[in-house]
């Protein structure tokens, strides 16, 4: 028999939620089976069956949220079952204790028991030994002092994760220490999930409103968006974009596609301009951290998109060298795994900067909250057909409204609106966005 | 509360242990008219008259054996053997008359006998004259052995020794008789079995005994200020029998510990209360327990030999900063 774990599914997880068993209790699991649906700060993911057996217990249900490491469900041998009933309550007590973990490295732990029957006092031997033995997932056993694996089992440290700094590189309570700092210090890791922003709900809801419990993600984009507001000082530079010509290029390029070809839409327009305008200036493609100013060396553009369970914004990267057509392809099935919440974290992970656009749902003009690394975030409102004078003459023209929020900490006005300019330049020279 | 010194502690009660009970009496070499090599004894021969203070022939066995047999008998007999290294004579006496025949016979006598006798190195009286022999007591069931490190604990051990009904090891060092402490209030008494915390630190435990129990509190209170290191001293001033729920609460809160001690280091007192950490701690702790202890050669009598070969504060000072864990060290 053996646990299965929360896993670590991205290097930030700390914990996470079931959101779906796809198995029951008795089924009979094959390698390779997707056990469950994990809903991280990040995305929903699924958890897969490394060995066969049957799944015997669950031990998180759906909605609970644990730490990267804790059982969440035991796979056993169906024959074997009855026999080691009676180890059982011993390893319950134990959440990925090391028994588990060295199963793990061989992966042999799915095969019929030698022995079908074991007393509770052998069990009890084997689980000390193996608790003193733990190995890693490559075989190599880990040394910890004594004390490191009884704070590791009690606050559910995965002492693989662990960097030792003892002599010899043995985990220490030290290191153990330093884990439990950090998990308090980042932002997600407390058992109880975090409290929405505070807007002041002074009074209870009243009992005939409904009450929608947030998704982790939602939360998440509650708490960043927050400590957006609420730390980066944003400035707003707006410009007005003339898109008739752009239109005109975009259909063309459009025109002759077949049924294979993916469009390529505006925003896709929009974000290869705002990737060759970062190029020209690359300070607006950085961030603060501490006492410095980050130059990223690549472009990741992300992009906005309304998922069913929040706003999320993928990421495209590299965006100033890739031509619009691998753009669009990218953009539309990052959006299409958007609608079902099937985004990874690495489709998410690294931008740089973010458009948001609204300009097809008619907005005229909006500005947007900064995503946080990033120091600026492009608003697209609706291009629309006004009149404008062109030498003296009224003349319909299709005009995109924009508006930059910037972290006014390492962005001047004057390098925004430069950079509004250098994405106007461009866009009302179009085929220079195909360059 | 005024100060008095270890030499003074031990003389006082000596006395007041001779006034308090006719059954009482010393014997030993030099103790009388000469009023003791280390002069513990001053006066008490004029005091109390040679039948109360006898002086005995150089015969570490014979006069040993003679208490035993005086004890037997329902005396009270408190020995002085000039240093611990004149013992060995007497071994037989100790560990096959004295310590057995309680409990061979029936429980029919108790041995209510006390043998004083100091220990130590650093006087430069070389390699036969300087040695720590308490690890071959505290090894023999049916002994008691204490090793007092403050002239307050002094007073209180030797009273409760004293008027303890089993043969009690009274272990005093040659380096502590100078040494000024607290005095204690009258009738002070020291249960034989109980060690003491004489340091809260949180960062690591130091334990020991004798003189080194003082040395350690000594550089407990130096870095604390130095370094800003908590440690933990306990003196465990009982070695058989030793305080186990003491040293085991230390090392529970500051899950590392040193044992200091100024005899060798193989078979030591170190290695017994290691065994005893690991086997009823071994979940708290975080690192290996240390051995602080001299180096294990015969003591030279040149100077900057026996200095380099015993053990003190520095050694202590290096292990401490060898074991204190890495996130309490940085703090300055």
């Amino acid at each position: 028999m053996s646990e299965i774990t929360m896993p670590r599914l991205s290097d930030t997880m700390q914990e996470g939620t079931i959101a779906r068993w796809l198995k029951k209790t008795g089924d009979e699991i094959k390698k390779g089976d997707i056990l469950a649906e994990i809903e991280t700060d990040k995305a929903t993911m699924d958890l897969e069956a490394y060995e066969a057996g049957t799944l015997q217990q669950v031990l998180v249900q759906e909605g609970e949220t644990v730490p990267v490491g804790q059982a969440v469900a035991r796979i056993g041998n169906g024959a074997g079952d009855k026999g080691e009933g009676v180890g059982e309550t011993t390893s319950a007590q134990q959440p990925a204790s090391a028994a588990e973990t060295s199963g793990d490295g061989t992966g042999a732990t799915g095969a019929v028991p030698t022995v079908s029957v074991r007393t509770s006092e052998q069990d009890a031997g084997q689980q000390s030994t193996s608790s003193y033995t733990a190995q890693n997932g490559s075989g190599k056993a880990i040394k910890a002092s004594p004390l490191a694996r009884r704070m590791a089992e009690e606050q559910n440290i995965d002492l693989s994760q662990v960097q030792g700094t003892g002599p010899g590189g043995r985990i220490v309570r030290d290191d153990i220490e330093d884990v439990l700092e950090q998990r308090s210090a980042s932002p997600a890791p407390a058992p109880t999930p975090p409290a929405p922003p505070q807007t002041a709900l002074v009074s209870p809801a009243p009992a005939d409103a409904e009450l929608v419990k947030l998704s982790r993600v939602q939360l998440l984009i509650a708490r960043r968006l927050t400590e957006s507001k609420q730390t980066i000082p944003h400035f707003y530079v707006s410009n007005e974009i003339d898109m008739t010509d752009l239109l005109a290029m975009r259909q063309a390029l459009n025109a002759n596609l077949g049924d294979e070809g993916v469009k390529v839409t505006v925003n896709d327009l929009i974000m290869k301009a705002c990737a060759l305008a970062l190029e020209k200036y690359p300070e607006v493609n950085s961030s603060l951290k501490d006492d410095h100013f980050v130059r990223y060396s690549h472009i990741h553009v992300g992009m906005a998109i309304d998922a069913p369970n929040g706003l999320v914004v993928p990421v495209i990267r590299d965006a100033n060298t890739k031509g619009v057509r691998s753009i669009a392809r990218e953009a539309k099935a990052l959006i299409a795994k958007a609608r079902i919440n099937r985004l990874a974290p690495a489709d998410l992970e690294g931008g740089t900067f973010s458009v948001s656009n609204l300009g097809m749902m008619d907005a005229t003009h909006f500005i947007a909250v900064i995503n946080p690394p990033q120091a600026a975030i492009l608003a697209v409102a609706a291009t629309r057909k006004l009149f404008v004078p062109v030498d003296g003459q009224p003349v319909i023209r299709d005009l995109m409204s924009v508006t930059m929020s910037a972290d006014h900490r390492i962005l001047s006005g004057a390098t925004v609106a430069h950079f509004l300019q250098e994405v106007k330049q461009l866009l009302q020279n179009p085929y220079s966005v195909l360059g | 509360m005024g100060e008095i010194t270890y030499r003074q502690a031990l003389h006082d009660c000596l006395r007041e242990e001779l006034v308090r009970d006719d059954n009482v009496f010393l014997l030993g070499e030099e103790i009388g008219n000469f009023e003791g090599s280390y002069k513990i004894t001053a006066g008490l021969l004029k005091d109390f008259g040679p039948k109360r203070v006898v002086d005995t022939p150089i015969v570490e066995n014979g006069f040993v054996g003679m208490a035993t047999g005086a004890a037997m008998l329902g005396l009270r007999p408190i020995v002085e053997i000039m240093t611990i290294n004149f013992i060995v004579p007497a071994m037989d006496q100790i560990v096959n008359h004295a310590a057995k025949i309680y409990a061979m016979f029936g429980g029919q006598c108790p041995i209510p006998l006390v043998i004083r006798t100091p220990g130590g190195g650093g006087q430069q009286l070389a390699a036969t004259h300087s040695q720590n022999l308490e690890v071959w007591f505290a090894h023999v069931p049916g002994l008691k052995v204490v090793a007092p490190s403050t002239p307050a604990d002094a007073k209180g051990l030797l009273r409760t020794s004293v008027r303890d009904n089993n043969p009690v090891i009274f272990l005093e060092n040659l380096a502590l008789y100078n040494v000024k402490g607290e005095e204690p209030p009258a009738d002070y008494l020291v249960p034989l079995g109980q060690a003491k915390v004489t340091k809260e630190g949180a960062d690591l435990t130091v334990i020991s005994y004798s003189r080194m129990a003082a040395v350690a509190l000594n550089v407990a209170r130096r870095l604390e200020q130095e370094n800003n290191l908590s440690i933990e001293v306990v003196d465990v001033r009982s070695l058989r029998p030793l305080d186990h729920a003491t040293i085991l609460a230390s090392v529970k809160k500051t899950n590392r510990a040193i044992v200091f001690e100024e005899d060798w280091r193989s078979y030591g007192i170190g290695a017994e209360i290691a065994a005893t950490l690991q086997e009823e701690a071994f979940d708290d702790l975080d690192a290996p327990i240390k051995r602080v202890a001299s180096l294990e050669v015969p003591l030279p009598y040149s100077k900057p030999l026996e200095l380099a070969t015993l053990t003190g504060s520095k050694q202590l000072i290096e292990a401490i900063n060898e074991l204190a864990p890495r996130r309490r060290r940085g703090k300055q």
